[in-house]
């Protein structure tokens, strides 16, 4: 049934632009990076002289980051946003789908469309530093690290906005807090490990990303039948 | 003109847009809290810089984008517009009030600001006394550099039917502050910048874009304003509801 039903949601979106959304984010992300770059060449290559790649990787995830945290409580408002603004909620939970599916299709979808964001980052990330004569040689895997596992670890932001945007009819509120968050990650860094909004820096006292990056998918979940749960009880306008 | 006023505030009555207003104020403060207390010359200035690089950075711009995306949110949905137009208001009347309640709210969001800088300055007993002349210019300063933003959100709030499309094109273009406000050159021009340029100019030792005269930043500013508000204005006026 989820199949279905996320069919149907993806009929809702078409108009949308989520697909923009999504390309712009990482193409923003390496383009400004890449005039970072390009402006202040001589100076950066000097400061990462010893691991090139690595310096690249760096600076495109500590930017990649807030562009991950906004877009993904963006995308989550606009799945959200056709029931609210046509009023349709109680139309579409009388169809006969559960209200599981419903929940789950929406956040099934962002995280589709966020996955498909971080690959279109990995690979523009690669090919900004061929482009800057870094040479093909890249570290896979620390590319793979900082392209995929923000967005792991960014999984309670992704619930906790699927929810509020589903639950609350004025958009603004999730937004305003998506918001905060973004701009709380940025001073994150210097907070204990526990803050969540530090996780998508991948930045913890073990020195090992994976870390942050299961803290994250475990309280992803959490949020995720709480949100559920509360979803399934509650009564609908 | 004072009752197309009266009535759009009686529409934001109940709704939590106040909410919002608090909640760079407070994020700033409590950050500023948190930061250990240094001894410097003047203290005053360490303070704002600190605080108003959370508020004017991101959050400024983004607020702007969100207020003036909520301020149409009655009209868009459930065919307001149409129902707002019949009566006997102009569109201008309508579209300057809107804008005024987009800047009345940005300005809130200052003075609360002020208080928050006031009270982690008393809380941290600062001694020096308060520079209100620096600390005017800059809330005052960071929030007519908002204006040009504010004209260009409610511009394409009021075109499209969608609360976060406007938003979305607002991130889009905030985010690369973080970068752009580095540059000397291009720093001035980028609308998204101007506010927290405007809010640090003078209150800490330059780099980048800070290094730029008020004056020139005033122009941009000035510039920016009244070719985004005309703009908007036109095609509001002329738009099919």
């Amino acid at each position: 049934m989820i199949a279905r039903v996320m069919a149907a949601e993806w009929l809702k979106i078409r108009k949308k632009p989520i697909w923009f959304l999504a390309v712009i984010g990482p193409a923003g992300v390496v383009g400004l990076q890449a005039a970072n770059f390009g402006l202040r060449y001589d100076y950066l290559v000097k400061q990462y002289e010893d691991d090139l790649w690595g310096g690249l990787i760096g600076n495109v995830h500590y930017l990649a980051v807030p562009a991950l945290l906004l877009g993904l409580a963006l995308v989550a408002s606009m799945l959200a946003s056709l029931e609210h603004q046509t009023n349709a909620w109680k139309q579409t939970l009388a169809l006969p789908v559960t209200r599981f599916a419903v929940f789950t299709a929406k956040f099934a979808i962002l995280l589709v469309v966020l996955a498909v964001s971080c690959t279109l980052l990995a690979v523009g990330t690669a090919a900004l530093g061929a482009g800057l004569g870094f040479g093909y040689a890249f570290p896979a895997g620390e590319l793979l690290t900082a392209s995929y596992l923000p967005f792991v670890a960014a999984m309670p932001f992704m619930a906790l906005q699927i929810w509020m945007s589903v639950t609350l009819s004025n958009q603004a509120v999730p937004l305003t807090v998506g918001i905060a968050g973004t701009i709380l990650s940025l001073y994150s860094v210097r907070m204990s490990d526990w803050f969540p909004w530090k996780w998508p820096y991948l930045i913890n006292e073990w020195n090992d990303p994976l870390v942050s990056a299961g803290a994250g998918l475990a309280a992803g979940f959490l949020l995720y039948a709480a949100g559920l749960v509360h979803f399934a009880r509650r009564d609908v306008k | 003109m004072w009752r197309i006023f009266r009535s759009e505030l009686l529409k934001l009555r109940k709704s939590h847009i106040t909410l919002l207003v608090f909640v760079s104020p407070l994020l700033a403060s409590l950050l500023a809290l948190l930061e250990s207390v240094q001894e410097e010359a003047f203290p005053w200035h360490q303070l704002l810089a600190t605080m108003a690089l959370l508020h004017g950075l991101l959050f400024l711009p983004l607020l702007a984008g969100v207020f003036a995306a909520f301020i149409c949110r009655y009209e868009h949905a459930g065919g307001g517009w149409k129902q707002i137009f019949v009566l006997p208001v102009s569109r201008t009347g309508v579209y300057v009030v809107k804008f005024g309640l987009v800047m009345g709210l940005l300005l809130a969001c200052q003075l609360l600001f002020l208080g928050g800088l006031l009270g982690v300055g008393m809380l941290k007993g600062i001694e020096a006394p308060v520079p209100w002349d620096m600390l005017g210019r800059s809330l005052l300063g960071g929030w007519v550099a908002c204006a040009p933003l504010a004209a260009l959100q409610l511009a394409v709030s009021t075109a499209w039917s969608s609360f976060a499309a406007p938003l979305a094109l607002n991130v889009i273009f905030t985010l690369p502050n973080i970068l752009v406000i580095n540059s000397e050159k291009f720093g001035p021009w980028y609308p998204w910048g101007q506010p927290v340029l405007a809010m640090l100019s003078g209150a800490q030792d330059g780099f980048g874009a800070f290094l730029v005269p008020p004056e020139t930043l005033l122009i941009v500013i000035a510039g920016g304003f009244a070719l985004f508000f005309a703009g908007g204005l036109l095609y509001f006026r002329r738009k099919a509801m």
